[in-house]
């Protein structure tokens, strides 16, 4: 980190590059900021999350751009120009299929990421911000895979957004509106697809970008919270910097996920259904798996009935995720220690059961359909 | 906390030895934790703020001999960052070491100004002027598709003869031309469910009376009359929008089956189990002498107890 200053003569044509841009830029010092950051606790696996997900995103923006180089949003010419990039266009189905799985890993890494801020406390203060910035990120995440499921405009896309925005429409007053709006009409069409895609790629990308910059500023403003056990004088003598312990740990979670989006995109490709048409034919419409439970969730009968639907589809949601922004507010206790936590261990413990449980039941049905 | 401030004298029990020449912060406390004394020429110490009796104005005053810091090890700075080459937040809130301000003057120019206050809401007034003539504008292009009038139009969808039980669901499927905005015509597949209904199912569906269908000012435009022994059914399901099918239950035998959320309905339309809240919508239809079959294709908003016409 010291910088040894060193005649100009005996540097090679880049290090003089380098040092012209660090003089005007201060290059070297940003990097060195960038990395020392102090990790109380030293490095853990358990903190490779949020930089898994930044990677995810950049893959998802990349292999976005590129299946925009084919892909075209009409009623017309979607699914054509989705089955033109499975079909015809070279290493297309990987790419399609990198994308759709990436999404999916991208879901799955921002609950891992999110239970485990929650188990380490890491949420209380002073880092509540963070906090509600990042439920703010997770809810573009879920905006990025419902939007972008309609895109391909087969049946699969057609009945995930017939059916999901059916369900925004049961919100009390805006329901309607809402719903129009994002249809762009009374039935799914033209107007719909053309408003997907450009919150698709334009809204929620501008948006994900703002708000992900704004979480790691708010995260290097108040500091990793570090473990939730030991001593001040344990946590000192395991700290280090972020680089090069975490960094390589990160790096080392990147690449897992990257083979492993890699291995499903290769042995499970995206296959189409039909093109997208208000007849289903013998199509079961479903929801992508990550929505699964709520997709169970409003076959109970309790949940059935316009009230009902209202309670299992809008007010149980809303309910659960207002409960998560007031989490800060209302668990003021410092305690950090998970183990010493147990309502917060036990509600963690039920919601992921309850997930898991209805994810299952949706899948056992799937049996009884056909 | 002490806050010893660089270039301060540091005096030993005995005699003075040096000054302050650099201050160690813990990353994590953000607790002063070491100062390093320049030693008057003989090399630099690090000595631990427990040493240290008191700081005051310019002065360190340590609590051991002059002797026995000359003994502790050279400060090795290698083994240091500067804080600017690291990131530790609200550092600077906690440790003041400087020896003085850096101060710039301030323009001349901006010495006269008043009204610094006036000015900076005049912005914002001057942000809303921009603003709010557009706000309406836009909300107005976004929502230029979101409500178009009803088609109350006939569409022949098939031949009766096709049915040949009474209160079995038998799927037409039909096409229907659409035009949207700017794209050019197109066809989508739709689909009505059509049954031949015996008087008992008939009940069940009229219950007794004409069913009226209105347009959008209110106004009748077909009425079907309650001893008409066709009966077609939206094929969207009224639970969340999917779309049935005619099914074999196990216990309740022949009946319309939503594999969505698993929403059951019998020949009439009537919920017989699952989420749905209201029944099967039924639509205006007629059956010509030659058996063709005419509907005109409404949809109705799904999820809720009364029908709400959207299409």
């Amino acid at each position: 980190m010291q910088q040894t200053p060193s005649s100009p003569a005996g540097l090679t044509a880049l290090e003089k590059v380098i040092a012209f841009v660090d003089e005007r830029v201060g290059l070297k010092t940003l990097q060195a900021k960038m990395l020392n950051e102090p990790v109380p606790g030293g490095s853990r696996w358990a903190y490779v999350f949020g930089s898994i997900l930044l990677f995810i995103f950049i893959m998802q923006a990349i292999t976005g751009i590129l299946l925009m180089f084919y892909y075209v949003p009409t009623a017309d010419h979607a699914f054509a120009s989705t089955q033109y990039i499975i079909h015809e266009v070279d290493y297309g189905w990987f790419l399609l299929s990198y994308h759709f799985w990436g999404s999916t890993a991208m879901v799955v890494c921002v609950f891992a990421h999110m239970s485990q801020v929650f188990l380490w406390g890491a949420y209380k203060s002073p880092r509540e911000l963070i906090w509600l910035v990042g439920l703010a990120l997770f809810g573009i995440v879920m905006g990025f895979g419902f939007t972008g499921y309609l895109l391909p405009w087969d049946q699969r896309a057609y009945w995930a957004t017939t059916v999901g925005v059916e369900i925004m429409d049961k919100t009390p007053l805006l329901g309607d509106f809402m719903a129009r709006f994002l249809k762009g009409g009374a039935i799914p069409g033209q107007m719909t697809l053309s408003r997907f895609f450009v919150i698709h790629v334009m809204v929620l990308p501008a948006a994900l970008m703002g708000l992900a910059g704004l979480h790691i500023f708010l995260f290097r403003a108040a500091g990793p919270a570090g473990p939730f056990r030991g001593t001040p004088e344990e946590i000192k003598a395991k700290t280090d910097y972020f680089f090069p312990r975490q960094i390589w740990k990160d790096i080392v979670g990147m690449i897992a996920v990257f083979f492993t989006i890699c291995a499903l995109a290769f042995w499970e490709p995206v296959v189409l259904l039909e093109e997208a048409t208000p007849d289903p034919g013998d199509y079961h419409p479903e929801p992508e798996w990550y929505f699964l439970f709520l997709f169970q969730l409003l076959r109970l009968k309790m949940f059935g009935g316009e009230f009902g639907q209202f309670l299992g589809a809008i007010a149980l949601p809303g309910a659960f995720m207002a409960l998560m922004a007031a989490l800060p507010f209302i668990d003021k206790d410092p305690e950090r220690n998970i183990f010493k936590r147990p309502i917060a261990l036990i509600g963690w413990i039920v919601v992921m059961a309850m997930i898991l449980l209805f994810t299952v039941a949706a899948i056992i049905n799937r049996e009884f359909l056909d | 906390m002490m806050q010893p401030k660089l270039t301060s004298k540091v005096r030993a029990t005995d005699r003075e030895i040096g000054e302050v020449s650099k201050v160690i912060v813990d990353p994590l406390s953000h607790e002063i934790s070491h100062i390093v004394v320049s030693m008057n020429g003989s090399g630099e110490r690090q000595v631990s703020m427990a040493f240290v009796q008191s700081v005051t104005d310019g002065l360190v005053e340590l609590r051991a001999a002059a002797g026995d810091i000359l003994e502790l090890p050279p400060f090795k700075r290698d083994d240091y960052v500067t804080t600017h080459e690291v990131e530790i937040a609200h550092l600077e809130d906690r440790v003041h070491v400087t020896p003085g301000e850096v101060l710039v003057p301030f323009p001349e120019l901006e010495k006269s100004v008043k009204r610094r206050t006036f000015f900076m809401n005049f912005t914002h007034v001057i942000g809303f002027l921009i603003g709010l003539p557009i706000a309406f504008p836009v909300l107005r292009y976004l929502m230029k598709p979101m409500y178009s009038p009803f088609d109350n139009g006939w569409l022949k969808i098939g031949n009766v003869s096709k049915i040949k039980q009474d209160d079995i669901g038998f799927q037409f499927k039909y096409k229907r031309k659409v035009k949207e905005a700017y794209m050019p015509e197109s066809e989508i597949e739709k689909n009505v469910w059509v049954l031949k209904v015996t008087p008992a199912v008939m009940d069940k569906v009229y219950q007794g009376k004409d069913m009226e269908f209105k347009d959008a000012l209110g106004k009748t435009v077909w009425t079907n009359k309650k001893d008409f022994p066709y009966v077609a059914f939206s094929g969207k399901c009224p639970h969340l929008g999917c779309g049935y099918k005619w099914r074999q239950h196990k216990v309740l035998g022949q009946v319309f089956l939503c594999p969505c959320h698993l929403s059951i309905y019998d020949a009439s339309g009537k919920v017989l189990d699952g989420p749905a809240p209201r029944a099967l919508d039924a639509l205006p239809i007629k059956v010509s002498a030659t058996g063709e079959v005419e509907i005109i294709d409404m949809e109705f908003k799904a999820g809720t107890k009364s029908q709400i016409r959207i299409i």
